[in-house]
């Protein structure tokens, strides 16, 4: 009989092991509250159960599940039942599969190409150095407040081409719906955000009405002029999509700088690596991206009964591909914890796979390559306060506070 | 001389390709792989063969 919580039949063995259970599931309820070093807890669930069912989801942590689970979306749909943050309609185009997903993505795919956002570049490198410039005769900053949390957001409200003195209440909704106070787990989200999700619909029905009176050169100007077969889309598509990128493109590139500034200022030889070897930075940034993995898993539901690693899942059942355990799968990485800065090959999923591929992955790889070329040009020390005791938030992986200190910069 | 292909349908856009081989792959508008040399040898073939082992989506064949 099988001991784990699935209540299910052991087949072919491989995700029943009840003395290596109370070590996982120990691993999983701090995940719930956030982990600095996840990295084990990925090992274990590889190890003891690759299919480990939760009382809220079932994580999966091989990387073949894992890679299967994100091509096959008519298996593992991204639909609204897979998460819930107050939207009232699918977000577009996470939460519409395929085929319907394809002629989204065919009008926002060419608005985030990697030439588009060289484009875009210079605009933030000047933004990167001036948010510098605030703190580097200081000697001290706060990274996540001074930097992590303000930098994506900026550049978000650039690219959408919305007014900059919108970010403190960008911030807040962006917390509002992502960290939702008083809300436990997947049930109670939906109440705990619908108001501030209906604050962000009415804000970009008024950006949108602004855009359309004036267009310029922004990616909300281009949705709204883009056409799929000759129609443009409709209004309320362009606010399922607006509120998207708002989720979206916001606290996922603030956890990966706090993540990579972390290990970075934990790790002076990689530190000093990048500072000697400029050229190392792209794929220093991809080996980052692997270890850090700074969004830990995606959000499925099953579409069908079916079986991963010979246990059964059940229709409408909650997934979790653990994008972070297959960063980690020796099957994939020789050495998968050694942080080796050349790894190569280097065939990581931190932007996921499959047709729900991260849009923004090549928005977040310029804003992380200026971020990390900028600051250690000017700021090549520095070190976390001591005694400073560092909280991880809950999902994706930021720092509360990440408190820096260091020799008065050079300009 | 080694010949690459891409699969589209496999082919998501992570741009890894034409990041890492920008002499053997290209963009198309929506930023999804396109074949830029179709048949490699020497510095093309060592950027094509980087290329292959790096697409998370296998997407890119090398034949000789």
């Amino acid at each position: 009989m099988c001991r784990n919580k699935c209540g299910s039949r052991p087949r072919g063995g491989i995700w029943c092991h009840p003395d290596r259970m109370t070590e996982t599931e120990g691993f999983v309820d701090q995940a719930v509250s956030g982990l600095a070093d996840p990295q084990p807890m990925y090992k274990a669930l590889r190890e003891s159960t690759p299919v480990f069912r939760s009382p809220q989801v079932v994580v999966l942590s091989r990387l073949a599940d894992i890679e299967m689970a994100l091509k096959h979306t008519e298996l593992f749909s991204s639909n609204m039942d897979a998460v819930d943050l107050g939207n009232i309609r699918p977000l577009i185009p996470l939460q519409v599969d395929p085929p319907e997903h394809a002629k989204y993505r065919r009008i926002l795919d060419p608005l985030f190409t990697p030439r588009e956002m060289a484009r875009r570049e210079p605009q933030v490198a000047a933004l990167v150095n001036e948010m510098i410039d605030r703190f580097a005769d200081r000697s001290e900053c706060d990274f996540h407040e001074e930097f992590a949390v303000p930098l994506p957001c900026t550049v978000f409200l650039q690219l959408l081409g919305l007014p900059l003195d919108d970010l403190d209440q960008f911030l807040e909704w962006k917390d509002g719906v992502i960290r939702p106070e008083g809300a436990s787990g997947y049930d109670g989200r939906h109440d705990a955000s619908a108001g501030v999700a209906q604050q962000i619909y009415d804000y970009f029905e008024r950006a949108i009405d602004d855009h359309i009176a004036s267009p310029r050169d922004d990616v909300l100007s281009a949705m709204i002029a883009a056409t799929i077969a000759g129609q443009p889309l409709s209004r309320e598509e362009l606010l399922d999509i607006c509120f998207l990128f708002l989720i979206a493109g916001l606290d996922t590139v603030t956890d990966s700088l706090d993540c990579f500034f972390v290990y970075l200022a934990r790790h002076p030889d990689h530190r000093h690596q990048l500072v000697e070897q400029p050229d190392i930075l792209p794929s220093a940034i991809e080996e980052l991206l692997r270890w850090e993995t700074p969004v830990p898993g995606v959000a499925r539901v099953a579409m069908a009964d079916v079986e991963v690693g010979g246990c059964p899942i059940s229709k409408g059942e909650r997934v979790s591909p653990l994008l972070g355990a297959a960063n980690t799968d020796p099957a994939e990485f020789p050495d998968p914890e050694l942080v080796d800065f050349r790894r190569n090959p280097n065939r990581h999923r931190a932007f996921g796979g499959g047709p729900h591929r991260c849009l923004g992955s090549h928005l977040a790889r310029m804003e992380l390559r200026v971020a990390l070329r900028e600051f250690h040009r000017r700021i090549p020390d520095y070190e976390i306060k001591p005694g400073t005791q560092l909280a991880y938030t809950a999902a994706l992986r930021s720092v509360e506070s990440l408190p820096l200190t260091f020799p008065v910069a050079t300009r | 001389m080694t010949r690459v292909e891409i699969d589209e349908d496999r082919c998501v856009g992570h741009g890894r390709c034409y990041t890492l081989a920008p002499d053997v792959f290209d963009a198309d508008d929506v930023g999804h792989a396109t074949v830029r040399t179709d048949k490699v040898a020497g510095d093309l073939e060592t950027q094509a063969v980087d290329a292959e082992r790096n697409c998370p989506e296998g997407a890119i064949t090398l034949s000789p």
